[in-house]
């Protein structure tokens, strides 16, 4: 019997694709194998390290735990979205002036997290900072640099706030 | 007047400058924003539709013959293109790194659980998963030997039969007499120390995408750390020349050199799938099959004994090591050699003997992992030394530097270091800036009046051998090339996995000597179109893989430096190139700029392209007494810690990380520092955290994330700014050292040293998981 496909719609970084996935597809697959969005990662398979780290509706979900189907209608910020003009996000350029990745395998979800926790907690400490980060693995840098560009970026959001 | 191309006078002319453009900065990496923009492309990332995605078979049994392979039923799910064994391979199915003891796809017999036996390949990821459960495999399982010190004592049970014994390999270091020795020690200490396997854990797996029939030859996109090497491994494995053969490794997600052992593999089975079908093929491991197979961390079973006199000088070492190599000895053998001609720690001591022991048993096989054998034996070594310095009634850190090597001493194997020793100074200025001896006051104060939380503080020194160990041939090179637009193309072997040497440290080597801006340097790396430049490992991407950079760009530097001498009517001496600006040194007024003269280079016939070829010179080495020239150069490490115990929980805390480092010159302090921080925080997972769970078949049973724990952003501790000591090194890019490997080794040393101090009992065993601490100390 053939497997029922489950049309869905997904707004990816501003642009609307309509598409049929499994009902076992999760969204970290639909997005790089269905829509070939490749910045985001897969290597856990089980919401444990975060590398697959994308925001949905505004907030950071591991793409891996999702189901495609239950992601139907959200919209869904990949880090090919945060520059969609070339103009870096300040957590962009915080990441490259304090050399805040280096293989550079778990950035997408680091710099979504990052971006997401600074948009909405400017002021974060940074035991603050420590705690969302918790939830995702970095095996080369060690964190200190990573949380260097947070806190550095952080004044950008600050400003951005007080101007809304 | 003749042009310089010589290589050594080149680099001695760069080793004297004084006065840096982009070197010893933390200029930001090339790669830096493809990576902050999500464009950075990894193995995985290449992978499209049309191509066959492949699977492996793995072993049920950890020892057994094979008796049969049945695929047919797999063979007739739609979508499934082929099943191919150790049958199937056209060329060598032996790929064993120091003895040829390993197949790529096992053959008679198993000697590991999750050993690769078969390979399937569907047009469907579902049909391949589909495929492998019903390839049906008939074992007669053997006996099963997971304990090294057993499988040493017996013949009975023998993991490779035509090997006559478990014991794969040995090494031996004999220096002076052990006996006088320790007759003229006034005290000795003599323990045994246990150390485990660890993971990578890089946060990409294996992968490789082989592609037939590219440029005239099969191209694979590999995930490994030497492009030459997985080029001729794919070549012996499909019995076609090298040159038939393209290696691309494109931005790895670590390597920490799990994937200079594993990424040749992958590469060769996808390249077997590739050859006999046609198609492009994949092969990526699951995590669970990387933790299952790929090669570990040695684990080790340390015997030290070592003495000083009452004045606090060390007299004699007596070490035997033994490595369980698991089912294969990989790099087993060159493992246990960097252990052995290591064991006495960067002290001068006058009477060695060390003996190594490289053991097989029926787990996953040893390997390269950051240290290469080098963590454990020291981590035994500083033991030594703070319950040496506690007998003497001396502070751990007035006793090391009694004893750290200093130029113009000899090594345990007899090598005279005649330069670029700096520890002894990096350990005295480190010790003062972090105020050790009113710390290690404070703290023993403390723990007398704290019940429950008790600190402490611990130090662990070491050295690390630059290039292969005991006179191996090493080289390096790279190919410049400058097109007719002034832009610089560099072409190095070298690869990156996250340690940026191509991305920041050649390219800063390039713009200082040629002089062009940096945003016209393009560094291609990885690739078996460049000249072999050897592995990016062992520390040596940027000390010896940059010699053939900064070669190679000093030769052309040599022949625009006539160009624009003969251009501006100056002496060639008095021509300065700077950030892509060509001037008369003294009168500015003379200048061009760098397209300008690489311009009037194309019209003159001045050739901007060359290699840069370097053999490390090296002396002999005599294997049967460990004598003789180890090294051509070893960069030197400090790591103190400090931690707080939970006694009742068993719980260690590090909070603060104090490094130092004497590697030579430092070319990108941003980068230095980032290797320092990560190899912090993964040797913290080491010693606190991450371990593999066996059951009594040698199956692991936390191949998952989820029981296979590592360091997050809330386990790691303060890491202070790393003291340098500069101890330039002769033959090295502007005199640098090794940097990717050092600050991970001394820390198992530094913590266990620290849980020591603070509890007041040895540890001799890791890790140091809380109920390995609770136990410890209710044993007390």
């Amino acid at each position: 019997m053939a497997e029922k496909l489950i049309p869905i719609t997904l707004k990816v970084n501003g642009k609307e694709y309509k598409v049929e996935v499994k009902p076992n597809e999760t969204l970290l697959f639909v997005l790089r194998n269905k829509l070939n969005i490749k910045s985001v990662k897969g290597t856990c398979y089980r919401g444990e390290c975060g590398v697959c780290t994308v925001l949905l509706n505004g907030k950071p979900v591991k793409s891996c735990l999702v189901l495609a189907a239950e992601a139907d209608g959200a919209e869904i910020i990949t880090l090919e979205g945060l520059a969609p003009f070339g103009t870096l996000a300040p957590i962009q350029k915080a990441f490259i002036e304090h050399g805040a990745f280096q293989c550079g395998f778990c950035t997408p979800g680091f710099i979504l997290t990052a971006h997401w926790l600074l948009t909405n907690k400017p002021d974060a400490t940074e035991e603050e900072i420590k705690e969302v980060l918790s939830g995702l693995i970095c095996r080369c840098t060690g964190y200190k640099q990573i949380i260097e560009a947070i806190k550095a970026a952080a004044k950008y959001y600050k400003q951005d706030k007080q101007k809304q | 007047m003749a042009l310089v191309e010589d290589p050594y006078a080149l680099l001695e002319k760069w080793l004297k400058a004084r006065e840096f453009i982009v070197v010893g900065k933390g200029i930001e990496r090339a790669d830096a924003f493809d990576k902050a923009i999500g464009k950075a492309r990894f193995v995985e990332d290449y992978f499209d539709k049309g191509v066959l995605f492949v699977k492996q078979v793995l072993s049920e049994e950890p020892h057994a013959i094979l008796e049969g392979i049945d695929y047919s039923e797999a063979l007739k799910i739609p979508k499934v293109v082929g099943v191919f064994t150790a049958q199937d391979i056209p060329g060598e199915n032996q790929v064993g790194y120091a003895l040829p003891d390993q197949p790529l796809l096992a053959e008679g017999k198993v000697r590991f659980h999750a050993e690769p036996i078969a390979l399937v390949a569907a047009e469907d990821i579902d049909a391949a998963f589909e495929a492998v459960e019903r390839v049906k495999v008939k074992y007669k399982p053997l006996p099963v030997i997971l304990d090294p010190l057993e499988a040493m004592n017996r013949t009975d049970v023998l993991v490779h039969e035509e090997n006559g014994s478990n014991i794969a390999f040995r090494t031996k270091v004999r220096k002076g007499n052990v006996e006088e020795g320790f007759a003229k020690s006034d005290v000795i200490v003599e323990n045994e120390y246990r150390t485990h396997h660890q993971d990578h854990l890089y946060l990409e797996t294996e992968g490789a995408l082989a592609i037939p029939d590219f440029e005239g030859r099969i191209t694979v996109i590999t995930a490994a750390q030497y492009p030459h090497l997985a080029q001729s491994i794919v070549a012996r494995v499909l019995g076609i020349p090298m040159s038939k053969v393209k290696i691309v490794i494109p931005y790895l997600g670590g390597g920490f050199g799990g994937k200079d052992d594993e990424g040749p593999l992958v590469a060769a089975k996808a390249a077997l799938v590739a050859y006999k079908t046609g198609k492009p093929a994949f092969l990526m491991y699951t995590r669970e099959e990387s933790l299952r197979i790929h090669p570990k961390r040695e684990a080790t079973i340390i015997h030290y004994k070592s003495g000083a006199t009452k004045d606090g000088k060390l007299m004699a070492i007596e070490v035997k090591i033994i490595h369980d190599t698991g089912a294969y000895t990989n790099r087993g053998p060159f493992i246990l050699w960097r252990a052995s001609v290591h064991a006495s720690g960067p002290y001068y001591v006058p009477h060695a003997k060390v003996d190594g022991y490289c053991v097989y048993t029926n787990k996953f096989p040893q390997g390269s992992f950051r240290g290469f054998g080098n963590p454990s034996v020291q981590f035994a070594a500083e033991a030594q030394m703070d319950e040496l310095a506690k007998k003497l009634g001396m502070d751990p850190v007035d006793f090391r530097l009694k004893n750290l090597l200093r130029p113009g001493q000899t090594t345990i194997t007899n090598q005279l270091l005649d330069h670029s020793v700096g520890i002894a100074e990096a350990v005295e200025k480190l010790a003062k800036k972090m105020g050790w001896w009113e710390k290690r006051k404070a703290f023993t104060e403390y723990n007398k009046r704290s019940k429950r939380y008790k600190r402490g503080i611990g130090i662990g020194v070491a050295w690390h051998g630059i290039s292969t160990s005991r006179g191996v041939p090493d080289w390096s090179n790279a190919y410049i090339k400058i097109d007719k637009d002034g832009s610089v193309t560099v072409y190095t072997g070298i690869m990156e996995m996250g340690q940026g040497s191509p991305n920041s440290s050649h390219r800063q080597i390039v713009a200082e000597v040629l002089g062009a801006p940096l945003d016209v340097i393009k560094i291609v790396f990885g690739t078996t179109d460049a000249p072999d430049t050897g592995a990016t490992h062992a520390s040596r991407g940027t000390s010896i893989g940059a010699i053939g950079v900064l070669v190679a760009a000093a030769k052309i530097r040599e022949r625009l430096n006539k160009l624009a001498a003969e251009l501006l009517n100056a002496r060639p001496d008095d021509i300065v190139i700077a950030n892509g600006k060509v001037y008369v040194r003294g009168n500015e007024s003379k200048s061009m700029t760098w397209q300008e003269l690489i311009k009037q280079a194309y019209a003159r016939g001045v050739d901007v392209s060359a290699t840069g070829y370097f053999f490390l010179p090296k002396g002999k080495f005599d294997d049967a007494k460990g004598q003789g020239y180890a090294y051509p150069a070893y960069s030197y490490v400090a790591v103190a810690v400090e931690v707080e115990v939970d006694t009742y929980t068993g719980r260690v805390r590090v909070l603060k990380a104090y490094p130092a480092l004497a590697a030579g010159r430092i070319i990108n302090p941003v980068q230095v520092e980032g290797q320092m921080e990560g190899a912090i925080a993964q040797g913290l997972g080491y010693v606190l955290m991450e371990q593999f769970v066996f059951d009594e078949k040698g199956r692991v049973l936390n191949a998952d994330m989820t029981d296979y724990v590592v360091p997050t952003a809330l386990d790691v501790p303060v890491v202070e700014k790393p003291v340098y000591v500069e101890d330039l090194f002769k033959y090295g890019p502007f005199g640098a050292k090794g940097v990717g490997e050092m600050a991970l080794i001394p820390v198992p040393a530094a913590i266990s040293n620290a849980v020591s101090h603070a509890l007041g009992i040895r540890v001799t065993r890791l890790p140091l998981t809380p109920e390995n601490v609770y136990f410890m100390i209710k044993k007390k």
